[in-house]
């Protein structure tokens, strides 16, 4: 029996497929994945787990309809707008993994650096946006990084390598919750889902209530988790 | 009297421990400071400077900093740095004078008038003291009067100016001159109603027109009726000045709020660079000490916060153009003093704000204060279609440029002004002294960096000649 993970990420997929399946446009998932994304913090901040990240654009995104674009980038500024005061009076610090793309309005930007801004000394739980992010790009980014430092081959280990992602101090993710039954990594923080467990609810994501999160958490609990090895001597309460 | 009030001037060592630097250094001072300046307008001779030359209408953060910054200078402990501060402030003042609207010529080097500056600090600071709950004792009254006359004698005017020698023969000489000296003068109108209702957001919401006007709704008519009720009641008389009803038990609440944050709330929230700091205008950060950087962060958080909350501004189009009406660039850029007219005091005021931005030593200073006085010359021959000796908005919208040759000579003086270590380009480091901002925000705009004397030339007229938008300029000239 493992104990609590004490980093879970969520891919939050099935926006299209749960709007289609009620014949509302596609946008209307979106707006629906709001009450359930709150619904997810709401429930990983009671179970007091320490780290979570949730997907929520990518880069490949860009090449939606820019209606559905525009349309994602103002939904996402009503949230953090909606729940800036809330998550900082829950002492729940804020983070936004991915790009400063110029394609993200400024108003944008700006919100998303408030928020940042406001939350950055909060230690309860961290909560990692990952929006406009790419796994892939993050890696390119730090194999930069180290040959901009000019970095010896040698002093290269997967250690001093993880100093150089964007936001170093994020443990690796132990448990990725990705919805509507999808079996992809969709270059989701490539690095730190290295050894992270899986699962796969069926629900899709604007269904998604802590229930499902909390039958996902005890899904993981009993798991047993081996980090390649035959077999671990003490399962630890810890990872 | 003792013979401790009898200081003489130039012995004026304020330093650690003084009962001046000690309250000057408290933000509540603000208060004291703000009556003191009412009573200063209402000098006749004062009033007609502020009116004519003071920037304080259109610019009133910027002046605020800049009397914050050399009030901390002049009582600090540090002598080379009050003496170079006070030498500035001659400078600066012995620029200033004229005639008034009925011909009465006023000077701001009038040692009668500069005991009034000094000797409303004083009573205000007495004030403030009073009304905050700890009221100073004869003792501790006659020590900050002595303080404040060698303050005085330090400025220059030798054995304290025209203030009485000691404590007992001031009070007389106040009343005195509350009833026969002052007057209902155009710049306590000014200030009271015109600079509380209109003021400008400060740079923490620049952003929030709709934010800042909702709060200065409330809180500039606040302001007027604190201020007006602090003052004495004979000067109100005189002013028809009318303090609204509860206004006074609202001064005495203000007052004694502050006496008691002062007192109860750690000193590091209390001092004056805290409303800096709030202000968004101190120096870069990691310029400061720890105490103002955490101060600094708190500032940003503060601001994160309140734009978050406020409701998404609509946003009218900007049309992404680089040009700037010539309406606008003659409000916020030109017409210093606001008082709709671009005439001497607007440049006057502007070649002050560059001189003490670089801190300039006395030649430079005499150098660019003389380029712009033949930008001047050229200026008013070129747009003064009237000929009243001033450029009024019509003229300037109808002329054609600003940028001629002694526009182009004040560039090449500041560029040498701001090229500190004369390698003849500005580093980055010496942008920001001018600027107080980075680079790379405006290399966008096609500065590269460091500047060369050309580019530097050539970006100085874009601005000038109103054609460009610039940050860095703004922030220099305009910065309210």
């Amino acid at each position: 029996m493992l104990g609590l993970p004490r980093h879970v990420a969520c891919v939050m997929d099935g926006n299209g497929r749960w709007a289609a399946q009620r014949s509302l446009p596609r946008t209307a998932g979106h707006k629906a994945a709001e009450t359930a994304v709150i619904d997810v913090i709401e429930a990983a901040y009671a179970a007091g787990i320490p780290w979570l990240s949730l997907f929520a654009f990518s880069t490949e995104n860009w090449l939606r309809p820019d209606g559905e674009v525009d349309f994602l980038m103002g939904l996402v500024r009503r949230t953090i707008r909606k729940h800036a005061l809330a998550l900082h009076a829950r002492g729940i610090r804020c983070r936004f993994l991915g790009d400063s793309d110029i394609r993200i309005p400024p108003d944008l930007a700006q919100d998303i650096a408030d928020l940042t801004t406001l939350t950055r000394d909060n230690g309860r739980m961290t909560l990692t946006v990952a929006f406009d992010h790419g796994g892939r790009r993050d890696i390119v980014r730090a194999a930069r990084s180290l040959i901009r430092n000019r970095v010896p081959a040698e002093q290269v280990t997967e250690e001093s390598f993880a100093h150089h992602l964007p936001y170093p101090d994020t443990p690796d993710v132990d448990l990725v919750i990705r919805t509507s039954g999808e079996h992809r990594i969709s270059n989701f923080m490539l690095w730190q889902v290295a050894y992270a467990e899986w699962t796969f609810p069926q629900v899709l994501w604007p269904d998604f209530r802590a229930t499902h999160f909390w039958e996902c958490l005890d899904s993981y609990r009993g798991r047993e988790r081996r980090f390649g090895a035959v077999r671990i001597p003490t399962p630890t309460g810890k990872s | 009297m003792t013979d401790a009030t009898d200081t003489t001037a130039g012995d004026f060592t304020p330093g650690e421990g003084s009962l001046l630097q000690r309250l000057c250094n408290e933000a509540r001072w603000g208060l004291a400071a703000t009556r003191a300046s009412i009573l200063e307008a209402a000098h006749p001779q004062i009033g007609a400077a502020l009116v004519d030359h003071s920037t304080f209408v259109a610019h009133p953060w910027r002046r605020l900093r800049n009397t914050v910054v050399s009030t901390q200078r002049i009582v600090g402990g540090d002598e080379r740095v009050r003496d170079k501060e006070t030498a500035r402030l001659n400078r600066l003042h012995s620029r200033i004078s004229g005639t008034d609207s009925r011909g009465r010529p006023y000077d701001a080097m009038d040692p009668e008038a500069r005991a009034w500056v000094v000797a409303t600090l004083f009573e205000s600071t007495v004030m403030m003291c009073r009304l905050g709950g700890e009221p100073l004792d004869q003792a501790a009254q006659e020590r900050l009067y002595a303080e404040f006359r060698a303050l005085l004698g330090h400025l220059g005017d030798a054995g304290g100016g025209r203030l009485p020698a000691t404590l007992a023969e001031f009070w007389p000489y106040y009343e005195k001159t509350i009833t026969e000296g002052l007057e209902n003068t155009e710049a306590v109108h000014a200030v009271l109603y015109r600079l509380f209702a209109e003021v400008p957001a400060p740079p923490l919401l620049r952003d929030h027109p709709a934010t800042w006007a909702a709060v200065r709704a409330l809180a500039g008519p606040l302001a007027t009726a604190i201020t007006v009720a602090s003052l004495p009641e004979s000067y109100r008389r005189q002013a028809y000045l009318t303090a609204l009803p509860g206004a006074r038990v609202l001064m005495h609440g203000a007052y004694l709020t502050a006496g008691l944050a002062t007192r109860w709330l750690p000193s590091s929230w209390t001092r004056t660079e805290v409303l800096l700091d709030v202000l968004n205008l101190g120096p870069g950060p990691g310029q400061g000490s720890p105490v103002v950087d955490s101060l600094r962060d708190h500032a940003g958080k503060v601001g994160a916060l309140l734009r978050l909350v406020t409701p998404v501004p609509t946003r009218p189009g900007t049309g992404g153009s680089a040009r700037r009406s010539a309406e606008r660039f003659f409000a916020e850029v030109l017409d210093q003093t606001g008082d709709g007219y671009l005439d001497w005091p607007d440049l006057a005021a502007m070649a002050r704000e560059i001189a003490s931005r670089l801190d300039l030593d006395e030649q430079a200073e005499n150098r660019l204060f003389t380029a712009y006085a033949a930008w001047w010359e050229e200026l008013r021959t070129a747009m003064d279609a009237d000929g009243d000796g001033r450029i009024d908005g019509q003229e300037y919208a109808t002329a054609t440029t600003l940028a001629g040759r002694a526009l182009i000579e004040i560039a090449e003086i500041l560029f040498d002004a701001t090229d500190t270590d004369g390698d003849q380009a500005i580093s980055p480091e010496e942008y920001r002294v001018l600027f107080r901002t980075t680079f790379d925000h405006d290399s966008a705009a096609g500065a590269p960096v460091p500047l060369s004397r050309s580019a530097f030339v050539r970006e100085f007229l874009a601005f000038m000649a109103g054609r460009h938008h610039s940050a860095a300029y703004e922030n220099l000239l305009t910065q309210t």
